[in-house]
């Protein structure tokens, strides 16, 4: 026999929980230091200026009012860019998700548009669609289709099958299988693929706005660049990310509010 | 068998190189020095000093570095990734130089009348309702390629030659030049600041009309050498060599593509076709391309030192520049004896 031994608990750990106070006192931490080391004189100026600096530049944009006219002008493109560009890509998605006919033809068109980078296609958008807003929204809704479609149809795809042929059996008419297995069992996967193109979206701002804008987050983010103002560059890019902060926590809330069913 | 003969003679060159190749022989006595420049017709002085030896004759060893967009250009300096850098100059490069990051030490090209460098362009639609001199440019939506670059600067030159308000023109940034030449043809803009190969392209093209050359209408100083106050600090000799050689290039350039015969048309001058091969290899392009728009060049690479603080002046006046740019701080004429046009006080 051999002779008992106690076994110590092994469990626990692997659960990684938030703490929202060491969030902030990590951020607090690093632009502390960041800032330090600028005053400092460790990091030059012009190589990365320090977050006081960054944080004047953007007060300079809140009072001239130039903050708002930039957001304005971008938030209409993003809105609209990617209303187009998911609304098409859905439909296009759901039918590749749920049509052989679609599906063939669908999936390679699909992959050999969807690398096709898009700033190369800036001469010609512009000999399309001119140099006006029309241009800049298609931008952006290119940009947004592809992976809603890619993002739509893995979704149906995932859907159990025996649940679908349950609701067939039953004597469910398709519609109604559509409406009530289909899309509520594909709904979380395709909020995710909003989520990824919301950034997407946001990220192509900067490339629509290279087409002649007066006015935008990404004009504005592009023209320092070329003006050599890092501060003013590193305030566009703030802005951009609490857009990108701002969005995700919309989609966040949609998320609960329409999956509260789970 | 071919292939083997060329194999062999391959091998022949291979060893045949460092014996024949005179840089080889005194490698170690070289200092190595790196120029960040556009493989641009305008870099023209560095390959011709390169090729016919005049770095080597200063004991310089030079390695081009190669970018495609002159604001690429000062930032490399700044971050030293090039030791010199040569381009044109635009506001971003001011916003670098007012930081104490860059210092002009020798001029480039300069946009000089009876050189057709850059074009002031109208479409034909444009043409049609009406926009036949520049005076005309008052008021309509003219295509460059960013704001703070070189065009940006062009156009307010002829805002003040022709005394309108430079608010009232529409600057539509396009960032690159295809995108420019497509706005252009599709009538999205009505004008166009734009290099003389593509002038004439979209003259045949699409019936474009050329207005005036910014080199006739409004000349200055498009370019200049430049580096880094620390190696002006720490390497004054270096520095001193470089544009040596750099000089040398510009006069041997001047005096093969500058020339003008009696009636003013361009000439021929010592060692054209030699060089004009040297410079075609060097910017990968067509050699009756590049003939076409070969940039004046001032001999002795002298900088119109009045006109730089015309820029800053511009520059600041646009809202371009961020704190106070001295333009006398960031030139330093020690370097090449003439400099002209100095401001006094």
């Amino acid at each position: 026999m051999t002779p008992e031994r106690p076994v110590p608990f092994r469990g626990g750990g692997f659960a990684p929980r938030r703490r929202r106070f060491v969030a902030l006192a990590a951020f607090a931490v690093l632009l502390g230091a960041w800032e330090l080391a600028g005053r400092g004189g460790w990091i030059s100026p012009i190589f990365l200026p320090r977050p006081g600096t960054i944080l004047g530049a953007l007060g300079d944009l809140v009072r001239s009012g130039a903050l708002a006219e930039h957001l304005g002008a971008s938030l209409f493109r993003i809105a609209a860019g990617w209303t187009l560009g998911s609304a098409l890509g859905f439909a296009a998605g759901l039918a590749i998700g749920l049509f052989s006919l679609a599906r063939s033809a669908g999936i390679p068109i699909v992959s050999a548009l969807f690398p096709i980078p898009k700033i190369a296609l800036l001469p010609l958008m512009i000999l399309w669609l001119g140099i006006g807003e029309a241009s800049k929204v298609a931008t952006i809704a290119l940009g947004v289709f592809f992976p809603t479609v890619i993002a739509v149809y893995a979704a149906v795809d995932a859907v159990p099958r025996n649940l679908i042929r349950m609701a067939q059996s039953f004597g469910v008419p398709p519609a109604a299988i559509l409406r009530k297995v289909v899309l509520p069992g594909a709904w979380p996967a395709i909020l995710s693929g909003f989520r990824i193109t919301a950034s997407i979206a946001l990220i192509l701002v900067v490339s629509a706005e290279m087409i002649g804008a007066q006015r935008g987050i990404g004009q504005f983010v592009l023209q320092a660049g070329n003006l050599m103002i890092p501060e003013d560059l590193l305030a566009g890019i703030v802005v951009l990310s609490a857009l990108g902060l701002g969005i995700g926590a919309l989609i966040g809330t949609i998320e609960r509010a329409t999956t509260r069913w789970r | 068998m071919r292939r083997r003969h060329l194999l062999r003679s391959a091998t022949a060159a291979a060893i045949a190189a460092p014996v024949l190749g005179p840089s080889r022989g005194r490698a170690q006595a070289l200092e190595k020095v790196s120029i960040g420049v556009l493989k641009l017709a305008s870099s023209g002085p560095l390959f011709i000093a390169m090729a016919r030896g005049h770095f080597r004759a200063q004991g310089l060893e030079v390695e081009p570095k190669y970018f495609t967009a002159a604001a690429q250009v000062p930032v490399a300096v700044t971050s030293g990734d090039a030791d010199f850098g040569v381009t044109g100059l635009t506001a971003g490069f001011y916003n670098l130089a007012g930081r104490g990051a860059l210092k002009m030490i020798a001029g480039q090209s300069r946009e000089e009348p009876g050189f057709q460098l850059n074009a002031y362009m109208a479409t034909a639609k444009a043409w049609e309702e009406g926009l036949r001199d520049l005076k005309a440019y008052a008021g309509k939506r003219i295509a460059i390629t960013t704001t703070g670059s070189t065009f940006h600067y062009s156009l307010g030159l002829l805002a003040r030659k022709y005394g309108f308000d430079m608010a009232s023109v529409t600057m539509v940034g396009l960032q690159q030049l295809p995108a420019m030449a497509a706005a252009f043809k599709g009538n999205q803009v009505e004008g166009i600041v734009i290099p003389v190969t593509l002038a004439r392209q979209l003259e045949a093209e699409a019936g474009g009309r050329i207005l005036g050359w910014v080199g006739d209408e409004t000349p200055w100083q498009l370019g200049a050498l430049f580096t880094s106050p620390k190696a002006i600090d720490q390497r004054r000799a270096t520095v001193e060599k470089f544009t040596r050689a750099w000089a040398m290039g510009c006069a041997d350039y001047h005096a093969a593509f500058n020339a003008r015969d009696a009636q003013g048309r361009p000439a021929k001058g010592p060692g054209y076709d030699e060089l004009l091969d040297v410079l075609a290899k060097a910017v990968e392009q067509p050699a009756a391309r590049v003939a076409d728009g070969l940039p004046f060049v001032d001999p002795q690479a002298r900088l119109d030192v009045g006109d730089i603080h015309s820029q800053v002046a511009f520059w600041s006046a646009e809202k371009q520049l961020r704190g106070e740019v001295d333009a006398k701080a960031i030139v330093d004429t020690s370097f090449v004896a003439g400099h002209f046009n100095i401001p006094r006080g």
